[in-house]
This record gives C-alpha cells, structure tokens and sequence, in this order.
C-alpha cells in the first residue's frame, strides 16, 4: 500500500496516462487486428518516431510561426516546445496512411511489401535525421524520441484523454460504417457506402492514435498494447462487443500494474507493461486450449 | 408489362486503356431473370462491378430507374476475424439505408427478421457467422442483400464450393425469391448447367464479344465450345440441361 501511495505522489499523471495509453492501443488494436493490418501498427511506430527525429532538425521553425500567430500569453512556451515533435509525428504518420490507404489502386507490391519499405525507411531515416540534428546528444535525442511512460505529465495526459475521446467518438458514431466497410468493403460499396472514404477515414484516426501515444510511451509499449489486448479479447470474446470490452480491459488494468511491478522489481516500466501483457495473453491462450 | 429497371446505353467496360467489350446496349425489366456466364477474364467481374457502380464505365451510360440493388459477393471474400453474429450481418442491410447518424430501430429489426426467414436461417439468428456452414453463410450473406429492400438481387457464383446437396438447396432458395418476392435476378456463374436450368436470359461473355439472348438461342454446343475454346456437349436429361466439357484426350480420341 505504501509503495501505491508513493508511486501516485511521484507519478500520477504516469498511472492515470499509462491507463489512457492502454485503452487508446487496445480499443484501436481491434480495429487494426480484424483488417489483418497488424503490420500497419508496426509501421505507423516507426514512422512516428522518425517524424519526431525530423523536428530535431529544425528545418521548419514552427515554434516561431506559432509564435507569430498567437501572443505568447495565449500560449504556454513548454506546449509550443513538445507541438513541434508531436505535430511532425503526427504529419508523417498521417503521410503513411494516406500512401498505404492508397496501395489498393496498384498491384506491382502488395500491401505487406509496402509496409515493410516504410518500416525500414521509417528506421533508416530516424538514424539520419538524428545523425544530422543539431542539438544535444544522440543518446537524450533516443530517449525522447522513445518516450517513456514514466515521463507521462499534464500535457501528455490531458492530450492523450483529448485523443480517446475523439477515439471513442468517431469509431462510436460512425460504428454502422466502421462495421459494414471492415466486415466486407465490397458489398458496402455496392450498397452505396463510400467504402473507401471511411477506411481511409478510420485509418486516419488510428494513425493518429497511435503515433500520439507512440510519441508519449514509446514505440515498444505502443504495438504491444495494438497487439496482445485485442488478440486476447478475439480468443475470449463471443460478441464483436465483448472483444472491444476485453481488450479495453486488459489495456486499461495492465499498465498500472505493470508500473507498480517494475518499480517494486527494478524495471523500466515501458518493457514490464509489455511482458505483463504477454503473460496475461499465454495465460488466456493456454487455458482456452485446455478448455 | 414489364417496367424497364436498368437501361444500358452504348456501354464500353475495362480498365485504363483496356476496353474488354464495347458498345453494351441492354435493358433489364422487373421480372428478369439473368445469367452471366463466361470464361474465366471475359469480363463478367468487370461488367457487375459497373452495374453495381463500383466501377465506372470507359464510356456510355448505365440508367437505374428506381433499382435498389441487393449484393451477394463470392462468400470467400468475407472472412471476418471478429465474432459477428448472423444478425450482426444482416443488420448490415440496412445501414446503407441510414442516415449518418441514424440507429438502427424496431423497422429495421424486423426487417432483418423476415429477410432471416425468407432465407430459412431464422434459427441461427445468434449464430457466430465463423461457424456456420458454407450454405448457411451464403444464406446469411442473401439474407443481408434482402435486407436492403432490393428489387434487383444481384448474386456472384453464390455456390461456389458447396456441397450437392447445399448447392440444389441454394439454387432453389434463389429461383423461389424469384418467383415468389417477384425480384430481378442477376446471377453469375462459371456452372452452365445451373444456370441454363434456372434462369430465362442469358449473356454469354466471351472474348473481345458478347451475346444476349433467351435460353435456346445462347446454348447451342457450336456457340458454347466456342466461346470456352472447348469441346461442350448439351444433353437433357427429362427438362433439365446438362452442360459438360469433354476432356481433350477422350475429344482428341472420338475425333
């Protein structure tokens, strides 16, 4: 109990944010599983990571444009500061949905092909663009770069429950769509709903999701949370429903406790989350063969 | 009378640059019964698909006067990961039907309902779709069609791997929505022999050319060997057609 109470002193916005983080990649994960775009969410991690590594180099000032724009009183200068690695995050995972939403129009690479050039470009272009940045070491640019559920503070926590909402609202407003398109695009095109539009759309949104929280707990925490909840809600849910809850769930309970082991054990919380996750989903699997 | 539902005029299909048959002039009335057969890349995909509107045309125009079409897409393109129930599913019917953000209500539950017992499958209403059986997910996926209200039911090789038993039950379900709801069918096949059995149109897709025409006026041995570049022989056993291809060796042989 006493090391609860220390661990909601030091880091409240770290628990409260890891369990937005965990509902934002598990909710989401369902959504990236059934399309069978696992590899998507993998991708999406790096390219993320390397839109951060390109605002390192400082080639568009946007602080100073933002600045210009706005009055400095309207507008905190510790915001302005992490807007600029969030929004080149965000700019280019955007950018890899919009290229991958599109690959349907050509058959000369099929979509899994398409998402491992921009993995591994993803990658190399991070080495580059930190091998070139101006500023600091490489080694604190990595670990921003990361992200760290621990470093989780007001900003990322009250950007990140801004996300899930916005989450829950389109994918809750839109859910005849979502539904229909994913379960079958052909159909719902022929019955005239723009099929196109709204998986393009959906991605969008999951792009958005996870290249936020990629941004504010790491790329690791963020495809394991994408991954491993909604893997296990499909082995135990009977409902569409009971998947979404499940996984919700586990990617809402697991963080937390994650962070309270690794701080009792002497982990980085970010890894323990995923290994407790894994645990968890071999529990569930093992049992559901026995059963 | 019968009441013109699509009209097209001076239709050219393909892809790009690719035309693959020009100048489609057809008129489909309520009442119809259609097949489309065709060797495999003769444009038959190509040809639903502009029907349908998910494809546009290279040129000409595809009228739809009051046409509500009912899809039933080939039952191996949908294969869900997520546990959807058989209601789930035909519920899908009706969302095209909706506005953006309608719910669903009482109406639309019971039209569901109906379009579950005309299809015979009522009793699986809170089946999980991944463990049904083939001809009973193709009921569900004709069901879900049914559901939109179409006066244009529009099937694509819907017994495709079935069971013979499965197939002559489906075949049946398809011919009394005809007959009983009055619905045009459009029904794709690569199987001859059901569809000369079944339907009272046929458009024979062939290479680079096209034919339209009641049931004796396609199916004649000259005219299908043809088109499938393949000895057919037609025989009838009491009123129904059997439609084989004979193998090239024993063709070669008899020849």
């Amino acid at each position: 109990m006493e090391t609860i109470n220390i661990l909601i002193d030091l880091f409240p916005y770290a628990l409260m944010g890891s369990v937005l983080a965990g509902i934002i990649c598990s909710f989401l994960g369902v959504f990236v599983v059934s399309q069978r775009a696992v590899f998507l969410g993998a991708s999406l991690t790096q390219v993320s990571i390397a839109g951060v590594a390109f605002s390192f180099l400082h080639l568009i000032n946007l602080e100073a444009l933002i600045g210009s724009l706005f009055t400095a009183e309207t507008i905190e200068n510790s915001f302005l500061h992490h807007f600029e690695h969030t929004f080149f995050s965000l700019l280019f995972s955007l950018i890899a949905v919009l290229i991958f939403s599109q690959s349907y129009r050509q058959k000369l690479i099929t979509q899994d092909g398409l998402l491992g050039i921009i993995f591994v470009i993803a990658i190399a272009l991070r080495i580059m663009f930190i091998q070139k940045s101006p500023v600091a070491e490489i080694s604190e640019i990595e670990a921003i770069l990361k992200g760290d559920i621990l470093f989780i503070g007001p900003n990322e926590f009250y950007t990140m429950l801004v996300v899930l909402l916005i989450v829950f609202l389109i994918f809750g407003l839109f859910s005849k769509q979502l539904k229909f398109v994913t379960f079958d695009a052909e159909t719902a095109l022929a019955h005239g709903i723009n099929s196109r539009f709204w998986l393009l759309f959906f991605y969008l949104t999951v792009g958005i999701g996870i290249s936020l929280t990629t941004r504010f707990v790491g790329d690791v925490f963020t495809f394991a949370y994408l991954i491993i909840p909604s893997s296990i809600g499909m082995i135990l849910g009977k409902k569409v429903s009971q998947v979404f809850i499940i996984s919700v769930i586990i990617g809402a309970v697991i963080p937390p406790v994650s962070i309270f082991l690794a701080f009792i054990f002497d982990f980085s919380s970010g890894p323990a989350a995923v290994v407790l996750a894994f645990v968890v989903f071999i529990i569930v699997y093992g049992v559901k063969k026995l059963v | 009378m019968q009441n013109d539902l699509i009209k097209l005029s001076g239709l050219s299909i393909g892809y790009k640059n690719k035309i693959i048959h020009s100048n489609i002039n057809l008129n489909i009335s309520d009442n119809d019964f259609i097949g489309l057969v065709g060797p495999n890349g003769s444009g038959k995909t190509t040809f639903l698909r502009i029907l349908l509107g998910t494809l546009k045309p290279l040129s000409g125009t595809v009228e739809k006067n009051n046409a509500r079409f009912g899809y039933v897409p080939q039952r191996d393109t949908v294969q869900p990961l997520l546990p959807y129930s058989v209601f789930d599913i035909v519920m899908m019917g009706r969302y095209s039907l909706k506005g953006f953000f309608e719910k669903i209500n009482k109406e639309d539950e019971t039209i569901v309902k109906e379009s579950l017992e005309k299809v015979g499958i009522a009793s699986l209403k809170f089946m999980n779709y991944n463990s049904l059986s083939g001809g009973q997910r193709q009921r569900t996926l004709i069901a879900r069609a049914l559901a939109v209200n179409p006066n244009v039911l529009i099937l694509d090789e819907p017994t495709n791997g079935m069971d013979t038993p499965s197939h002559h039950s489906l075949l049946n379900l398809i011919e009394e929505l005809h007959d009983k709801s009055k619905l045009t069918v459009l029904l794709v096949s690569h199987l001859l022999s059901d569809v000369a059995n079944l339907v009272k149109k046929i458009i024979l897709f062939e290479k680079d050319n096209f034919q339209i025409g009641k049931i004796d006026d396609i199916l004649s041995e000259e005219n299908l060997s043809k088109t499938y570049s393949a000895q057919i022989k037609i025989s009838k056993i009491g009123s129904e057609f059997l439609i084989t291809s004979k193998h090239p060796r024993s063709y070669n042989g008899n020849n």
